[in-house]
């Protein structure tokens, strides 16, 4: 835990150092960082491959924005659009998680592959609700104040790392990481090895919901980039380079990957004369990075990780 | 993090800006022609203007940042623009969704923003909140006047004695296409023209064969296309070109309007009629500077401008230099300030339009004025590779031409290719038995 | 009547590309245990290259389109090569490998859909119904690769696959060369993908956003099929041709997708194991 104040105070003091348009950027990283350590819950510690991460950080963002907006008639409380947010998103996590995660590791991949693509698909279908390929927005009144918004972006990220750190350590956490060494071997000391991979699917899930709608307030706007593939995409990069299954190596590789992708590939392309996305060179490294390290960078780093902590 | 606190350090003192030196920020999509050609256009404008003394003396410095079609991309670098780069205008924006998250960061940094973007949202926003969002200005005709468009398409084809009673609409899911038809409904009634079917469809779609046929059977005499973001309307024309039917296909095509078009169908395009939305067709330029504008740009990049976009962007940089220009001729104390140039950019309305690359004059709710004295879609078609103009006359470029299938009649290739494959399946599975 | 024959026709062209998707995909699956995230970026990548040779005429381009395919499947191979065990990995590596080679697509082709003319040009007419000459090309071919397929199946090769997919140490402790196996079958489903790009392009049209379109196509397929069960691919793929052919005739073609990834949803909470697919 030690480090995750370490985090915060770092950022704290960030908030007086760095200026405006820096702050706005490296608040969404510390949502995005959220979102990376919110997925290796299940990835890292129940080994289940769930590429529909995505479905819940949409699903959560457009309930919240829905609500709030009052966009079915009724403009709701912050507070209860959050709640909605965060149940919706757990709820369908359960009841998606207690189908498919009876399934063999190959089916689950794929099904959760296939899961964002649906939802997305609402959001064109009733594009009067949820305001199609455009999305909408919720009005500068109803998002979070620019003094608070960085804050705001801390406190959510901090207060998502530190409930993942304790879950983790808890009994719960024992349970998720002896299902992901030995599935038969947890069933056989007795562990309900479908009812913990649910359990801790559906945690996973309720935060991504609950990070999706900060990231609303925080954008002010929503729209369906926050189902993509490419998000995802994201997601996995941080957590694999990171090192799954450490939540602190999602977290910070989420932190520094989003930094890297906005301040230094472009620059560094462009220092060569190549007018080239910078996606090919993050998905090179993923690649490579895969293939040489697969237990991450954070894996190197444990026992130095573990002494600071 | 202390890594990231020093890099930001060392960003900040390598950005200090210059004295004599106007930032202008380029947003957009840099991996594609809607971006990239708008960056082009800026720089070009801005070699030519410095060339010539830059603006009130001072030099333009061009930066831009990619928004990568990602609306939280797009608002952070538009803020980065603003506030690091310190851009006094920024030029640019494609795709609604990165338009309307890129607004809210401009009314926070009080920016001025010369957009592209054709969605409706966008000026209803200047019209409901005028103080927050009048820091925005469109250089593309709104979505809505397409419906406008049609009209004069349908006219102009009733007039060439083609005759329209019936029409099918094929129209991509996206909402604006809703705007239009709510528009476009009363018109056609006052046209006396039958809508035989309003088919939806999603993005990547593909199958428009089964949509022609069923036009056919509808006995419809036009299929009129509002498509822009579905990504396979050339797949529509290449199916309309290959089933051959007797109806015309006569809409709002979006990539129809690039240079290269014809090529990219290997030929389908032939025949086709759109709307030249953004108000240009590379082969009639509308206005002088439009046509040195072409020729530049394709003398310093060796292609044609690769997208509609490009015209608008041209235009921001020129017509910012005009409004600060004036600002400081009528005395402004700073004639840069956001504020004024606001003040000075509304002048030009519809009563006042200026002449760049085509005649820009903005409405109350800072949209592009639309009509034939100001930017229209005009009525175009491809014809044996070249884009003409058909409408209005004394625009037009060339006369309609009907595809040359209208007249044949319609020959049904033969059985006998249908039945020598059936048979080579046949022995393939006697073969295998 | 004209109606029923042209959704037959329709929905059988629809299948027959994505069955020889599906199929190689699968086929992959069954023997290397490995999802093959990749297998959209072969397609794509042979419908680019048709589009490339075309100029020198629609054989050169066939054999450009295969060349090209094979081509991306070898580097498919020697990526997933050294992570085969780890299923998290081999999907990363390939999921990445799909969108890297579509940005490399968008940066070479640029993002408007291409296209080329079609080798048979014209249309048919059967029973009232029309279509262009091309599909009815395109559902033979894919019917002739599919029948070519199991005739390899058949051969005392094929038992190598199939030894290998049961049981691959057992199939080691036989003799077999595992690992020639396992390079011939990705070769195998590359050539199978770059064949339905080479027609697809040809039908419709290409552009860098469709690889991954492809995949999940696939995926449907497979999920309905039953993972690994060649067999079950190419049946579901033609189920799922018919179910977008009708939803598009009789329904409204923006449902066509959300009806396709519900069915697949539907079947997944029904049998969770697909069609043909047998529970583990």
């Amino acid at each position: 835990m030690k480090l995750a104040f370490i985090y915060f105070l770092t950022g704290l003091l960030a908030y007086f150092i760095l200026p405006e348009a820096y702050l706005y950027t490296v608040g969404f990283a510390m949502l995005f960082a959220a979102l990376s350590a919110s997925w290796d819950l299940t990835v890292g510690y129940t080994g289940q491959v769930n590429l529909g991460h995505t479905t819940f950080v949409g699903l959560g963002a457009y309930i919240f924005a829905v609500l709030l907006a009052g966009r079915l008639g009724f403009e709701f409380n912050i507070y209860v659009a959050f709640l909605a947010a965060i149940l919706v998103s757990a709820s369908l996590g359960a009841a998606f998680g207690a189908i498919a995660l009876r399934l063999r590791g190959y089916y689950f991949a794929l099904i959760t592959a296939i899961l964002p693509l649906v939802f997305m698909q609402t959001v064109f279908i009733f594009s009067e609700v949820f305001g199609g390929e455009e999305g909408f927005s919720i009005g500068l009144e109803r998002g979070v104040t620019p003094e608070w918004r960085y804050l705001f972006a801390l406190l959510v990220s901090f207060a998502v790392l530190s409930i993942l750190l304790l879950i983790v350590r808890s009994r719960f956490g024992v349970r998720f990481m002896a299902i992901r060494d030995n599935e038969e071997l947890a069933e056989a000391i007795g562990i309900d090895t479908t009812k913990y991979k649910v359990l801790s699917f559906t945690i996973s899930s309720a935060m991504a919901g609950f990070v999706g709608a900060a990231i609303v307030l925080y954008r002010i706007t929503v729209s369906p980039d926050l189902y993509s593939v490419d998000l995802m995409l994201m997601i996995i990069l941080a957590s694999v380079v990171g090192g799954i299954g450490t939540i602190y190596g999602p977290f910070f590789f989420g932190l520094l990957v989003y930094l890297l992708k906005v301040f230094v590939v472009r620059e560094f392309l462009l220092s060569f004369g190549l007018r080239m996305s910078d996606e090919i060179i993050l998905y090179a490294i993923l690649i490579i990075a895969a293939i040489m390290m697969p237990n991450g960078i954070a894996a190197m780093f444990k026992r130095h990780i573990k002494r600071i902590d | 993090m202390r890594k990231i606190v020093l890099f930001a350090i060392l960003w900040l003192s390598i950005s200090c800006v210059n004295a004599g030196e106007i930032v202008v920020g380029v947003l957009g999509p840099m991996d594609v022609p809607e971006g990239y050609s708008q960056l082009k256009a800026v720089q070009l404008a801005a070699e030519e203007i410095n060339a010539a003394g830059g603006i009130l003396g001072n030099k333009i410095k061009v930066v831009y940042g990619d928004d990568k079609l990602k609306p939280d991309v797009g608002a952070s670098e538009f803020r980065r623009l603003a506030e690091i780069e310190k851009a006094k205008v920024i030029i640019g924006g494609f795709s609604s969704g990165v338009m309307l998250a890129t607004m809210e960061v401009m009314a926070e940094t009080k920016t001025l923003f010369l957009a592209d973007s054709s969605t409706p949202q966008a000026s209803a926003k200047v019209a409901e909140n005028y103080e927050k969002y009048k820091y925005w200005f469109r250089l593309q005709n709104n979505a809505t006047t397409f419906a406008y468009d049609t009209e004069d398409m349908i006219r102009y084809l009733i007039s060439k004695g083609y005759e329209v009673k019936k029409v099918y609409i094929i129209k991509d899911e996206h909402i604006w296409t809703e705007d239009v038809t709510k528009a476009l409904y009363p018109i056609l009634e006052k046209l006396g023209v039958q809508v035989v079917k309003d088919v939806k469809i999603p993005r990547g779609y593909s199958e428009f064969e089964k949509l022609i046929i069923e036009a056919e059977k509808l006995d419809a005499d036009l299929i009129i296309p509002i498509l822009a973001l579905t990504g396979t309307d050339d797949v529509l024309v290449k199916q309309w070109a290959t089933l051959k039917p007797k109806i015309l296909l006569a809409g709002h095509t979006i990539t129809a309007i690039d240079a290269d078009f014809y090529e990219r169908t290997n030929g389908a395009a032939n025949y086709l009629i759109f709307s030249a939305h953004g108000g240009v067709v590379v082969t009639s330029p509308p206005t002088q500077m439009c046509k040195h504008f072409i020729e530049a740009y394709r003398s310093k990049y060796g292609k044609y401008p690769e997208a509609h976009q490009a015209y608008g962007a041209y235009d921001a940089l020129y017509l910012y230099k005009t409004a600060v220009e004036n600002a400081f001729k009528a005395g402004e104390k700073d004639p840069f300030d956001p504020e004024v140039v606001v003040k000075y950019l509304e002048m030009f309305n519809e009563s006042n339009p200026i002449e760049l690359t085509r005649k820009i004059a903005f409405t109350s709710n800072h949209d592009l004025a639309w009509g034939d004295k100001y930017v229209k879609n005009w009525v175009s078609q491809w014809q044996d590779g070249k884009q003409y103009i058909l409408y209005p006359e004394k625009m037009a470029t060339a006369e309609l031409k009907l595809p040359p299938w209208f007249k044949e009649e319609k020959k049904t290739p033969g059985f006998e290719l249908l039945l020598a494959m059936i048979a080579i399946v046949a022995v393939a599975l006697r073969l295998r038995g | 009547m004209s109606a029923v024959a042209s959704l037959v026709i329709y929905g059988a062209v629809i299948g027959g590309i994505w069955a020889l998707v599906a199929a190689g995909f699968s086929l992959i699956f069954g023997v290397m245990r490995v999802l093959n995230f990749g297998h959209g970026a072969i397609f794509i990548s042979a419908a680019y290259a048709t589009v490339a040779f075309a100029a020198f005429g629609m054989h050169i381009a066939f054999v450009g389109s295969l060349l090209i395919g094979l081509a991306v499947g070898l580097i498919i191979y020697f990526l997933i090569k050294p992570v085969r065990k780890k299923e998290i990995t081999a999907v990363i590596v390939t999921l990445a490998f799909a969108l890297l080679v579509q940005h490399l697509l968008l940066l070479i082709f640029g993002n408007r859909g291409l296209t080329v003319q079609p080798v048979v040009d014209g249309l048919f007419e059967v029973f009232g119904a029309k279509f262009a000459a091309i599909r009815v090309v395109t559902l033979i071919a894919a019917i002739l690769v599919l029948l070519a397929l199991e005739t390899v199946m058949r051969t005392s090769f094929g038992k190598q696959i199939t030894a290998v997919s049961e049981d691959s140490d057992a199939a080691m402790l036989l003799g077999i060369d595992v690992e020639r196996v396992y390079l011939l079958v990705i070769l195998i489903s590359s050539l199978l993908a770059a064949i339905a790009g080479y027609f697809y392009v040809q039908v419709f049209s290409v552009n860098p956003e469709l690889g991954l379109k492809v995949l999940i196509y696939a995926f449907a397929i497979v999920i309905l099929g039953g993972l690994g069960s060649i067999k079950g691919s190419v049946i579901s793929s033609f189920i799922l041709g018919y179910i977008i052919a009708a939803t598009i005739l009789f329904l409204s073609p923006r449902w066509s997708e959300l009806v396709m990834l519900l069915a697949i949803v539907l079947t997944l909470i029904i049998r969770p194991y697909g069609i043909f697919g047998v529970k583990e």
